[in-house]
């Protein structure tokens, strides 16, 4: 949908950016889409500054100097930790270098709207209007499912799931804007399978070298529920020489981790609707988040909810950008006297 | 036609949606509620001005006429509330030796002994549990007790400076691990008048969120006890230093004023608690044999401000407007220790 022509002619810039646990992504009304990972990281010390030659790091180029750098995941378990360990100044860095990235142009002014994990809607608000004010002429601040939903069409009659990082967000659509009992967060999600792999991966392989980011890595390339047909083969360092390691079934039980809590939640969810809407939602699931790409989840959940009656489970089909296309969506159809100067 | 009619209805809801965003978001801007939506005619605000100042007229007169002739009860210190059990959880502490008129005297309820010897505070000492390599307990998000502990502490101590009447020393003011003994010693080199130390509980096998307040004695309750070794593990003391020990358990001052100040603490922390969440569970003055406050020879309490096990309170410790609460709470138990005779219920902004 195109801006209203009383809009352009104010020279605004709609962002809708997603402010993830592991990913943050920016959707801009030029037509420009970036995502960092969410890291960040300031230099320890003087030595480390003069080393990096910047005063702040973000993404994969925090992980890699993580060692010289005060590193910081701020949303990690979905909400800002105001006032400790630096999450709120972290988030701040980040929303400066996505707008950075999306490249207004000089004057231009900046309509944002965020769309942030839906615990962290419920307790950071003043945080968030604080990290994002300074960059922003006006803001608006969404749960990251409901900024899926809304860039899905899924106005009525849905269930999205969004599995990040910290937390997966459940949020039930039925044609208004979703209240807290129409939302909720469970701890079950990416981070959960990274430690569970890690444990499964030290327990068979004692004498590998393998850090917490590698796992990570390994679960974003190879991640997959049920059966695949391949086999899963990484290269681990052994006291110091690089030897093959077989993961597969790591990595699905790892991955299947989640999947009790996931389908518990998602009952629930549906239970708490009047029987006529429960068919209609459960033939509209859709999944989003970085979990999404998990081969075969999809197809486990609505298998795992057949006896509860037919469903229908389909993933987003740009797990990456799918909160922030639907942030921006919202900014562009938002009328023109809803927008407040901050 | 049918796909006329649906587009339309479509519209609608996204129109519903957008405003429902924007009124949600009001909150957000610092703006209230609905503000857009209610353009009140002028004639109409103002008849509904001279509506409501007619009824707070009214209701004032009647006030003073009630007030005339009940008079309200000021409620003290020590009160009970209703509902919400004795703050002073443990049977009244007697002193075991001495003559009996001696310890009549001692354990005389009504009047405070610091009043009796006249002795006043200048120093207090604010202790933030835990701290570097201890990070005390551990929420379900990764929240560590040592940072939520160290950030209440600073709040409050700028709150007890913004008094202007006391001096305010802390154990740390950084995230350094400082051993039990230590802060004891710091705690007397400081000169130190009154001795409170921060904390929060951790309940694994129960969802709640409870407030609970220690001052030093023994204890018959296992989880106390339980609790008591968790928090002694690193006092560093040695069985040589227990002649020591057993001496300072008889100073009856340092006990009866350490329980009137658990009492004004526990009161204020749960009261005002309470008044944003209903769910907080008041679990009152408790005596538990904790190093840290045995050490100390000035009035000393330990405040389990919050529980880091129920995953609502954990999510709520990350707002500093919470943590601020807490600080706030605890400034008006002090104060309210330090005042005694002129107490207010509600902690001040």
């Amino acid at each position: 949908m195109k801006p209203k022509d009383e809009q352009k002619q104010e020279n605004i810039l709609f962002v809708g950016i997603d402010l993830g646990t592991s990913r943050s992504s920016i959707s801009a009304s030029n037509q420009t889409r970036v995502w960092i990972e969410s890291f960040v990281g300031w230099p320890k010390d003087f030595i480390a500054q003069q080393v990096i030659g910047k005063p702040v790091l973000f993404g994969a180029e925090a992980l890699e100097n993580r060692l010289s750098l005060d590193f910081c995941r701020p949303l990690e378990r979905g909400i800002i930790k105001e006032g400790i360990d630096r999450s709120d100044e972290a988030v701040k860095e980040i929303i400066r270098h996505l707008i950075d990235l999306a490249k207004p142009q000089p004057g231009q002014k900046i309509h944002a709207v965020v769309g942030v994990p839906a615990d962290s809607l419920k307790v950071n608000k003043l945080a968030i209007r604080k990290a994002v004010a300074e960059y922003v002429h006006s803001l608006m601040v969404v749960s990251e499912p409901f900024a899926v939903a809304y860039g899905m069409n899924l106005l009525n009659n849905a269930l999205v799931i969004d599995i990040g990082a910290g937390t997966t967000d459940f949020c039930i659509m039925h044609g208004t804007i979703p209240s807290e009992e129409d939302q909720k967060t469970i701890l079950t999600a990416g981070d959960y399978i990274d430690a569970q792999l890690f444990s499964y991966l030290s327990e068979k392989y004692p004498n590998s070298n393998f850090n917490r980011n590698m796992v990570r890595q390994f679960k974003e390339r190879f991640s997959f529920v049920r059966e695949i047909p391949d086999d899963i083969h990484v290269e681990i360092p052994v006291d110091g020489k690089p030897v093959m390691h077989d993961i597969k079934n790591e990595i699905r039980r790892a991955c299947e981790s989640i999947l009790p809590a996931l389908v518990e939640t998602t009952t629930e969810m549906i239970a708490r609707f009047d029987p006529e809407f429960q068919v209609k939602i459960k033939n509209n699931i859709v999944l989003a988040g970085g979990g999404s790409l998990i081969r075969g989840i999809a197809g486990y959940l609505q298998e795992a909810l057949k006896e509860y009656g037919p469903c229908k489970v389909t993933c987003v089909a740009d797990a990456l950008f799918a909160g922030s296309d639907g942030a921006v969506k919202l900014a562009l159809d938002m009328p023109s006297k809803y927008w407040e100067t901050l | 036609m049918i796909s006329v009619f649906s587009r339309n209805s479509e519209f609608k809801v996204r129109r519903a949606i957008l405003k429902g965003v924007y009124e949600e978001n009001l909150v957000i801007l610092g703006k209230r509620r609905g503000k857009l939506a209610r353009q009140t005619p002028d004639f109409r605000k103002r008849f509904f001005f001279i509506l409501l100042l007619s009824v707070a007229a009214l209701l004032m007169h009647q006030n003073y006429i009630t007030n005339r002739f009940v008079p309200d009860e000021p409620v003290t210190a020590h009160a009970t509330t209703e509902g919400s059990g004795s703050w002073l959880a443990d049977k009244p502490f007697v002193a075991s030796s001495g003559s009996s008129m001696y310890n009549e005297f001692l354990s005389n309820q009504g009047i405070p002994l610091r009043s009796v010897f006249g002795l006043g505070v200048q120093t207090i000492m604010i202790d933030a549990g835990h701290g570097g390599s201890d990070s005390g307990t551990i929420g379900k998000m990764g929240t560590m007790e040592k940072d939520i502990t160290l950030d209440i502490a600073k709040r409050l101590k700028t709150r007890i400076l913004r008094t202007g009447k006391y001096r305010v020393v802390m154990t740390r003011d950084d995230d350094s691990k400082i051993s039990l003994n230590q802060r004891v010693d710091m705690a007397r080199d400081a000169k130190a008048d009154l001795f409170i130390s921060i904390h929060l509980n951790y309940l694994p096998h129960k969802p709640i969120n409870i407030i609970e307040t220690y001052y030093f004695g023994t204890s018959s309750d296992d989880s106390v006890l339980r609790l008591a070794q968790e928090e002694n593990a690193d006092s560093e003391y040695k069985m040589s230093d227990f002649k020591e020990i057993i001496e300072k358990i008889g100073k009856t001052m340092k006990l009866q004023e350490s329980r009137d100040f658990a009492a004004a603490i526990q009161k204020n922390l749960f009261l005002n608690s309470r008044q944003h969440n209903d769910a907080i569970q008041d679990f009152g003055v408790k005596r538990a044999p904790f190093v840290v406050l045995l050490g100390v020879d000035v009035p000393a309490v330990l405040a389990e401000v919050s529980c880091l096990s129920n995953r609502d309170e954990e999510i709520e410790l990350a707002s500093e407007t919470h943590r601020e609460n807490i600080a706030r709470y605890l400034e008006a138990g002090i104060l309210d220790y330090l005042d005694k005779g002129d107490i207010t219920h509600e902690a001040k902004r």
